[in-house]
């Protein structure tokens, strides 16, 4: 059997704050980072609340030592290194100088949010300016080759794009690099920043909810857009072991599968949902009565809530485990979803509870369950943590208590 | 260090040729501006026919030619899909971004947004297939494809199944891609014909170029058009440590620089990206055929998608089109293939690839 991969340091931001402290006082306070956006320039700013990080541009730069400004550094850019920074804080760097690892990093739109308001003048007959400076920031990868340049990394680097369960599929090619014997390590995540681009977009498909969302209400009408980075680093048991490290946790077990139902809508019987929740379980060698909370991917979206609420009833039948969405707290950060939520799942082993869904008040009337609604003291063994995207893409992943 | 594993089919959209047209490179097509557009397919019978009116056009090279390696493999269903690119469809990126401005945010149609997602080909290529099986996207400039190659091969190494996976690359051109990164010194100034671009190694840019290419790549070396042994992904190095990685990675394979006969060069005319390749030419033995491909398909992030096709190709038709070809070697017969590409923003990447005759 394969060597268990652990989890053993972690970096976060979000609308909830930067760092391991502030998230788990949010959450265990339930106290949600939603609000109209103030540094995104939309005129829909005063129609929507977004889970928008409350740092402006420079407030980062000056957060990670660089010039404020036109820097050259997007808002996607500046949200990753302030994650990879906390990680990086959290653990012994001098790992990253000495032994094989990998940096894999997830993102969906790239460098969008500084990107749409440069465009006029990238096509324009222009050719100077401070616009040159993001001339190349537009894909997903500007942000991870950012990352291996800032904090001087040489690591085998890989970007994911796979919509809204990028991250997820990043940790799960971390667990996989370092079975394989590519790399010893992997620091794992993903980033993504409010940008007028997506929120537009959702909104053109009747997807975004002007109030804060309600994931698994009967009443809800669409998700909230946020934006965060998360990086959680990998490493074998043994490993952590030897060099004493804190484990945070097992990443016990993962699955991709694809939906192969639609464009953009899952499957609206939950079938691919619970395959993927099932494989997952096989991986780790649990079954479904072994999971006591399930960080649902609950977007507060018309399709995903019943589809996803509908393969939770039909997996675990008699042993429902406590379940909640916490894309109320952060809005959905797309890219950076799965490993912000990988680490509300770490942390409700840490901290032996189980996270609030907020905003919940009508069950819906296809499922006969509901989502916790305060936090819930409760033994913490094992957290399933759902995403799903976009083309049909189903990840679930599995945390356990070390 | 990983098994081999076998490409079993090979499926190209080109300025050259597309999955359609017979032989290979026969008459070679050379554009003046700059710009190297796809020969387009036939695209009806790959696509859902409701569906594909709605789709732009890299959607439909991309489905169409994932579809087409299936079918060349004679496999309905794979069970994973991999793919990379480096910039997605750009048309339908640029498409919702031009109307969100020019409407200042206001009524907008998803269409174009919901296509402009990097993982919508792959979605449309499992939903096609009815494969729910792994599904994977790579967004990663210069090592798009070979991310995607290198999942492949990992994922083949961690079963003993004969599985079959679905591998591929596309991105496009648009004119407004190609004024903007006009404005960094990417392209030549003057532009010459495509088909003299390497005569032209000695300045500044390089031409913009498109396409897609799709494998199917197994456990099984029966009937394999040939083995993919390695591929190795190099960000903001120097050329003596490309080197270096390419003599230990051949030497893992018991081979040596001597023992490759074509040296397959991604070259793209610029004169700053000159230098491994110089390096490489003046290490390599006369026994080693050095061969461009660029002239052929411009410079793109997932170029080497094409490059692979072309390799695949060269085991199969046993002979090197003159075109392809900058120094002749003495080698006999085509053993073992080394693509060495150099993409734009500082990345390289190194394959090996076999034959399995």
């Amino acid at each position: 059997m394969a060597e268990r991969i652990v989890i053993t340091a972690t970096g976060i931001i979000s609308a909830l704050g930067l760092g391991t402290r502030q998230h788990t006082e949010a959450l265990i306070h339930k106290k949600a980072g939603m609000r109209p956006p103030l540094h995104l320039r939309t005129k829909h700013a005063g129609e929507f609340v977004c889970g928008e990080v409350d740092y402006s541009n420079d407030e980062l730069a000056t957060l990670l030592g660089l010039p404020a400004g036109d820097n050259g550094y997007t808002r996607t850019t500046l949200l990753a290194l302030a994650a990879m920074q906390e990680l990086m804080n959290n653990t012994d760097t001098t790992l990253f100088k000495d032994g094989s690892f990998a940096l894999v990093n997830a993102n969906t739109v790239g460098g969008m949010c500084s990107v749409e308001d440069m465009y006029p003048d990238f096509i324009s007959e222009k050719t100077e300016g401070a616009f040159l400076k993001y001339i190349d920031t537009l894909d997903c990868a500007e942000s991870t080759l950012n990352i291996a340049r800032h904090f001087h990394l040489k690591p085998f680097i890989a970007t994911i794009s796979t919509a809204c369960s990028s991250s997820a599929n990043a940790l799960i090619l971390g667990a996989r690099l370092i079975q394989n014997s590519v790399v010893q390590r992997a620091i794992c995540g993903g980033c993504d920043a409010l940008s007028r681009f997506t929120l537009n977009g959702f909104n053109s498909l009747k997807n975004v909810d002007k109030e804060p969302c309600r994931p698994f209400d009967a009443n809800r009408f669409g998700l909230n857009l946020g934006e965060g980075a998360a990086y959680l680093l990998l490493e074998k048991e043994s490993d952590a072991i030897a060099r004493g490290a804190e484990i945070l946790a097992v990443f016990s077990g993962y699955a991709n599968t694809n939906d192969a139902y639609h464009p953009t809508a899952p499957s609206p019987d939950g079938t691919g949902a619970m395959r993927t929740m099932e494989l997952a379980l096989q991986k780790a060698g649990l079954t479904a009565s072994d999971i006591d909370y399930i960080n649902a991917h609950g977007t507060a979206t018309i399709n995903n809530d019943p589809a996803e609420g509908k393969a939770i009833q039909m997996l675990f039948s008699s042993n429902q485990p406590a379940f909640s969405s916490t894309k109320a707290y952060t809005g959905h950060t797309l890219a950076a979803a799965g490993a912000i939520e990988a680490f509300f799942s770490i942390m409700a082993i840490r901290e032996q509870k189980a996270w609030p869904n907020l905003n919940f008040n009508t069950p819906m009337e296809e499922m006969n369950i509901q989502p916790l609604t305060e936090v819930k003291d409760i033994p913490v063994h094992h957290v399933t943590s759902n995403s799903f995207g976009f083309g049909g893409s189903n990840v679930s992943l599995i945390f356990s208590k070390a | 260090m990983m098994k081999p594993v076998y490409i079993s089919s090979a499926s190209v959209i080109s300025p050259q040729q597309h999955f359609e047209d017979k032989g290979l490179l026969q008459d070679i097509i050379s554009t003046d501006d700059g710009m190297m557009w796809v020969r387009e397919p036939n695209y009806k019978g790959y696509i859902n026919p409701v569906a594909i009116r709605r789709m732009s056009k890299l959607l439909k090279m991309g489905i169409s030619c994932g579809m087409n390696a299936l079918q060349k493999a004679g496999i309905e269903k794979p069970q994973a899909i991999i793919t990379g690119t480096g910039r997605g469809s750009m048309v339908d990126t640029e498409q919702f971004l031009v109307s969100m401005i020019e409407n200042e945010e206001e009524v907008l149609t998803p269409t174009s947004f919901i296509q402009s997602t990097y993982n919508s080909i792959n979605g449309w290529l499992a939903l096609q297939t009815k494969c729910s099986g792994y599904n994977q996207t790579y967004v990663n400039r210069g090592a798009s494809f070979e991310l995607a190659l290198f999942d492949a091969q990992m994922l083949l190494n961690e079963t003993n199944e004969n599985i079959h996976v679905l591998v591929g690359c596309f991105d496009e051109i648009t004119h407004d891609y190609v004024r903007v990164k006009s404005k960094i010194g990417y392209w030549k100034k003057p532009l010459p014909a495509s088909k003299d671009l390497h005569k032209h190694s000695d300045t500044h840019g390089t031409i913009a170029g498109e396409g897609s290419a799709f494998f199917t790549v197994t456990n099984k070396r029966e009937q394999a058009l040939c083995s993919l042994d390695a591929v190795k992904m190099l960000q903001d190095t120097d050329t003596g440590d490309v080197i270096d990685n390419i003599n230990n990675l051949l030497a893992e394979h018991n081979l040596n620089l001597s023992d490759i006969d074509v040296l397959l060069c991604g070259m793209n005319g610029d004169s700053r990206q000159m230098e491994v390749y110089n390096q490489l030419s003046a290490l390599a033995s006369e026994n080693t055929t050095i061969a461009n491909f660029k002239h052929l398909c411009g410079e793109y992030d997932t170029s080497s998608g094409f490059a692979t096709w072309l390799a695949a190709e060269l085991f199969k038709a046993k002979e090197i089109p003159e075109t392809l070809i900058a120094r002749k070697g003495n080698h006999t017969g085509i053993k073992n293939i080394l693509l060495v590409n150099h993409y734009i923003l500082n990345s390289h990447s190194i394959m090996l690839l076999q034959s399995v005759q």
